[in-house]
């Protein structure tokens, strides 16, 4: 991890899509308007990228493809309270319950 | 410039968007404890907080941050966990269109989500100006408050939380909670689907390559299955 003031960069580089994106035609304040295909391929990007940062954390293991570990199990309990209720808590306690359960209960 | 018409607007905003913010809360603690345990001081991971002020790009980058990825591999990552705001930023354009330029640029830094989600309708409808703003202005500002003193919650009981919980996986699990609503059309579930084992297939690339071959593939696959399957993936 870089220390100091490259670090400090870094979170203000990253910063600065925040506000590109954010401001990309509110800031312009014109009637500036994108591509209606380029729009729609768009929304994608979202699902996509939250996808790409998810599946490998809890499809791989050690740097192999390994889909019995208790990430994954985790992972489908987050989708089930995700989909059957409401509660926000919900999840997370979930999720971490049946991780740990697996982990240190079971020591896998 | 607290007139009438801005403070019913920004008691009708702060309304429609108070219930959805208290979902904001556990997201915000995650951020915080996931910002400690990756290594950054508390100074800088409120630092990062008020600089990024976005969740899914704070998120999305940590794990890219501890392994000491490429400033442009970061930088090219959170531009495209931000993208969807530049939808939102176009949808909504039309609203800002008479408020002054410092007004946008700090209304741009506000813009989240949530109230894009609940009040963009309400925003481009209202013909009041001093309205819009008080309507924006309310649920963004609390939006930015609870934002940062549950994140500095996070960020400060991280200490105290044990290190051998795995609690850097609530990251993981944030990132679903975020990623299981958007999947409710067909296309954007393939999106997701492609998006994921694209990247788990392409691991193997130098300099987490993988994970922007990953995403253009999903992108690909949910406009192609969109294409397919007609209009009818829109959601309703």
């Amino acid at each position: 991890m870089s220390q100091g003031f490259w670090l400090w960069l870094t979170l203000a580089a990253i910063g600065s899509t925040t506000i590109l994106t954010r401001g990309s035609f509110i800031i312009p304040g014109e009637r500036a308007r994108l591509p209606a295909p380029l729009q729609r391929a768009l929304r994608y990007a979202p699902a996509a990228a939250l996808a790409a940062l998810v599946a490998p954390d809890v499809l791989l293991a050690d740097g192999g493809f390994e889909p019995f570990n208790p990430k994954l199990a985790a992972a489908i309990v987050v989708i089930l309270a995700c989909t059957r209720f409401r509660n926000p808590w919900l999840p997370f306690i979930g999720g971490m319950a049946v991780l740990l359960l697996l982990r240190k209960g079971l020591g896998l | 410039m607290f007139d009438d018409s801005f403070k019913r607007g920004a008691a009708e905003g702060f309304r429609a968007f108070l219930p959805l913010s208290v979902g904001l809360i556990p997201w915000a603690v995650v951020t915080g404890v996931a910002m400690r345990s990756i290594g950054l001081s508390p100074l800088e991971a409120m630092g990062m907080n008020l600089l990024v002020y976005a969740g899914t790009a704070q998120l999305g980058t940590l794990p890219l941050i501890a392994v000491g990825a490429p400033l442009w591999l970061l930088v090219l990552t959170a531009l495209v966990l931000n993208l969807r705001f530049v939808i939102f930023s176009a949808a909504l354009a039309p609203a800002f269109a008479d408020a002054s330029r410092p007004r946008r640029v700090f209304s741009s830094y506000l813009l989240v989500d949530g109230v894009f989600a609940v009040l963009s309708e309400r925003l481009l409808r209202a013909d009041d100006a001093r309205w819009r703003w008080g309507c924006f202005l309310a649920p963004s500002l609390w939006c930015w408050l609870l934002w940062q003193i549950f994140t500095a919650v996070g960020v400060f009981g991280a200490g105290i939380l044990p290190r051998d919980w795995s609690l850097e996986f609530m990251a993981t699990i944030a990132l679903m909670v975020m990623l299981v609503p958007m999947c409710a059309t067909r296309p954007m579930l393939v999106a997701a689907l492609v998006g994921g084992l694209a990247t788990v297939f392409a691991r193997g690339l130098p300099l987490k390559l993988g994970m922007i071959v990953g995403i253009l593939a999903g992108i690909a696959a949910g406009f192609a299955a969109e294409r397919w399957q007609g209009n009818s993936g829109r959601p309703a």
